[in-house]
């Protein structure tokens, strides 16, 4: 609009100009024609002078609006050139403002002016979009809107930090909450300029770092739990690099080892702290790990400044790093307690084993009581009905001699079950001997003869004849024996409907082994107890303690075989177990 | 573990006494029949309740001699069975273990002793002793009960009235007048009564009723 405006005013002023000029000479040339005709003839050369001086006006003025016409020519030709230059320089001017609108408008930065009160004066769409307002909503607003409460202290301290120290650029993460409410994290850079007006603002340009900061939360988080995971499982990390000695450690390796936290530590430094016993084969494993470059694993105790001794197992696995160097990349973790909770372990069993034994045999009392019970009695009554035999008018002899043979029959039936009473309750460390299977089978059956009868359990032996003998303990393997003779016989004392059947089988399995089989025909194992059979404490009695079958286990593997269960095709249950013939040779 | 077998005995042969002896333990079970016979004891031994049961019961005095630990079914048990089939034989028990329960049921149940295992052999003779006095007189009583059951069932209804308001003792008079029958028939229901009744006196016959049960208002056996 402007330019044409322009153009037009140029074309009537030239106009205006033209006539002026062209008027004035022809107004003059009329005035000397009139002045010629009108006046008082002059003289002839005042006529010629007059009739020259019209020419030459005539001329003058053709000269003159030839060279006012050339003028303006020339003006109109570089007044049109300037016109147009301007009008480039106005296109380019458009042209620019509207590319900076553009990066203003959609710069992903936000851009927030405001005034030192904290009035929003300007903001750009990405920004306000961002922040789920449309411009409008937030020009002429406190910027403190598009800040939660907790932040608007910040908020408006760095303004005024800008506004202290004008022409300085701060920069400083804060949180700013959305229209919806969401948060969002910027990274603010702010700097307080004076306006021509001479009014103060502050220019803001704002990054969403959200992404970067819920990033680093989540790195910090994963730090932490990493950090947590290692204090709980006394687990600490380290790296070592070979060729300066120099030991990155993870917190819980410190605490492990006791060590003042530091960047790093020296190897010299930690290898004092190991035992004195196992330094030299610590520092031997790490010598060879670090030429070779080869993964290792060890166990070694720490000696404490207080005299305390820690056990460790460290594990490494070696790199290289970028300069070809290696580095020995590990775990190291505190084990002691495990140590100490391994032996006293230990020790429970074996005393567990002993206390067991001890109950199993409480639990025959009534029953063994019986067993020798009933020798005794028989002795006694016998004796007394000899001494009567003797007693008689002529004496019975006949009578009284085949009633002494029952009392010595009986003597040694009693003498034997308290020889195998005594067997069983012999708490002694193992005591291997050559043995056969079949004798051990029969002396349990021996003492379990009562349960069987008063639990009408039927028994099946089927003993193979021939077997090589084992090296055992016979004690422990009668304990075996009992305990799975008990359990068939607990296992079948529900059972109503069908003969109460226990098997017990001795062979020998293509390998040479020693198979003993125990099988009930009562409640069975339950599927999902079967993993748990051999676990200590695990129990489906009521009144168990859950050792029978773990000591059972123990024992078993003890001499080198293994004890399993099965379910039968039928009802019940099946407990096999191998012993090799050498034992020597497997354990 | 297995008893003796049952032999076909011919229990009731002889009128002397028979102990019997149900173990399931042979050594136990032998030494006792050694013992009974030492002193002259008629024996017989068994392995088991079952086996006891299958056989044939003398009637003569006896007892049993029962271990309470018997497979199977407990000696205990055993003895409630043999009062519920009425068998009424007096009990000796043996226990390797006897406890206090065990011994006060048995002793309600009517065992003659309880003899804890080993006993000594005085002990058990005289509980045999003891139970076989006892089992002699119980089965003397029966007889006689018995008898006295066969006499009375000879009694006509309206001389067995009459034996109920007699034993009540009513006066042949007021008998008369409570029957409304004529004394001198009375009289003579008396003498018939005397007679089948085998009394010798009036007060031989009250102690009759007595056994027998008979009231005056009814004249019949109560049981």
């Amino acid at each position: 609009m402007l330019p044409m405006m322009r153009n037009q005013t140029m074309r009537s002023w030239r106009s205006a100009e033209q006539w002026l000029l062209g008027s004035m000479v022809l107004a003059l040339a009329m005035a000397a024609f009139i002045w010629l005709v009108l006046g008082p003839a002059p003289a002839a050369p005042a006529y010629l002078t007059a009739v020259v001086l019209l020419i030459a006006s005539l001329l003058a003025s053709l000269i003159m609006m030839l060279r006012v016409g050339m003028t303006r020519r020339q003006l109109e030709a570089v007044l049109d050139g300037r016109a147009r230059a301007e009008q480039h320089a106005i296109e380019a001017l458009r042209h620019s403002e509207a590319q900076w609108k553009e990066v203003f408008e959609h710069n992903p930065v936000m851009y927030f002016m405001v005034d030192a009160a904290g009035t929003v004066l300007s903001v750009n769409t990405f920004g306000a979009a961002q922040l789920g307002y449309s411009v409008s909503e937030l020009l002429g607003q406190s910027v403190l809107k598009v800040f939660p409460i907790e932040e608007q202290r910040a908020a408006r301290s760095n303004v005024a930090i800008c506004l202290e120290n004008i022409g300085q650029t701060h920069s400083w993460e804060i949180c700013k909450v959305r229209k919806d409410g969401s948060s969002l994290w910027v990274r603010e850079n702010a700097k307080a300029v004076r306006r021509l007006d001479n009014q103060l603002i502050v220019l803001i340009a704002c990054e969403d770092v959200t992404e970067r900061k819920l990033a680093e939360d989540a790195l910090r988080q994963s730090e932490m739990y990493l950090a947590e995971a290692q204090r709980l499982s006394h687990t600490g990390s380290y790296g070592l690099r070979v060729a300066s000695g120099e030991i990155v450690w993870s917190e819980e390796t410190f605490r492990i080892f006791e060590f003042e936290r530091a960047p790093s530590v020296k190897l010299d430094a930690v290898i004092q702290r190991i035992h004195p016993d196992d330094r030299a084969r610590v520092q031997q494993t790490i010598d060879r790990a670090s030429r070779d470059g080869k993964d290792f694993a060890h166990g070694y105790r720490l000696l404490m400044p207080d005299g305390s001794v820690k056990h460790v197992h460290a594990t490494a696995h070696a790199v290289k790093d970028a300069s070809g160097g290696i580095e020995l990349v590990g775990a190291v973790t505190d084990v002691t307690s495990r140590k100490r909770a391994e032996a006293e372990l230990h020790e429970a069993l074996a005393n567990l084993a002993h206390v067991t034994r001890v109950t199993a045999l409480g639990e025959f009392a009534a029953s063994i009581a019986h067993e020798v019970n009933q020798p005794l009695a028989a002795v006694v009554t016998n004796a007394a009905a000899c001494l009567r035999w003797l007693d008689r008018e002529p004496a019975n002899l006949k009578e009284a001699r085949s009633t002494l043979q029952s009392i010595v029959a009986d003597g040694n039936r009693a003498g034997e079950v308290i020889q195998r009473v005594r067997a069983l309750v012999d708490k002694t460390a193992d005591r291997k001997a050559p043995l056969h299977i079949n004798d051990v089978v029969n002396e349990v059956i021996s003492l379990v003869q009562h349960e069987l009868f008063s639990h009408r359990v039927a028994l099946r032996l089927e003993l193979a004849p021939a077997l090589p003998p084992i090296l055992a303990d016979r004690i422990q393997l009668q304990q075996v024996i009992l305990n799975l003779v008990i359990n068939g016989i607990e296992a079948m004392q529900p059972v109503k409907d069908r003969p109460r059947e226990l098997e017990i089988r001795t062979r020998q399995d293509e390998t040479g082994q020693v198979l003993v089989t125990v099988s009930d025909c009562g409640v069975g194992v339950a599927a999902e107890n079967a993993d748990r059979l051999f676990d200590a404490f695990f129990t489906t009695k009521s009144g168990g303690m859950g050792m029978g079958l773990s000591i059972c286990r123990s024992i078993v593997n003890a001499h080198g075989g293994r004890l399993s269960a099965s379910a039968n095709t039928g009802p019940g249950a099946t407990f096999q177990f191998a012993l090799p013939l050498n034992q020597e040779d497997s354990t | 573990m297995s008893g003796r077998p049952a032999s076909p005995h011919t229990l009731a042969s002889a009128e002397e006494p028979v102990v019997f002896v149900v173990d399931d333990d042979a050594s136990v079970r032998d030494a006792l029949s050694n013992l009974f016979r030492s002193v002259g004891l008629r024996v017989e031994v068994f392995g088991s309740a079952h086996e006891f049961l299958q056989s044939k019961l003398p009637n003569v005095a006896s007892c049993l001699i029962l271990d309470i630990r018997l497979p199977r079914l407990s000696g205990l048990d055993f003895q409630a069975e043999l009062a519920k089939a009425d068998i009424r034989i007096p009990i000796i028990f043996m226990t390797g273990h006897g406890d206090i329960p065990m011994t006060v049921r048995a002793m309600k149940a009517g065992a003659v002793d309880f003899l804890t295992k080993p006993f000594r052999d005085q002990d058990m003779l005289d509980a045999v002793t003891t139970a076989i006095e006892r089992d002699r007189v119980s089965r003397d009583e029966a007889r006689v009960l018995s008898d006295l059951h066969a006499r009375f069932a000879t009694l006509t209804p309206r001389e067995r009235e009459v034996m109920g308001l007699v034993t009540a003792g009513l006066m042949n008079k007021q008998i008369a007048a409570e029957i409304g029958i004529a004394e001198i028939t009375v009289k003579i229901h008396r003498g018939h009564i005397m007679r089948k009744m085998a009394a010798k006196s009036l007060p031989d016959l009250v102690r009759m009723a007595e056994m027998l049960g008979i009231g005056p208002a009814s004249g019949r056996p109560q049981t």
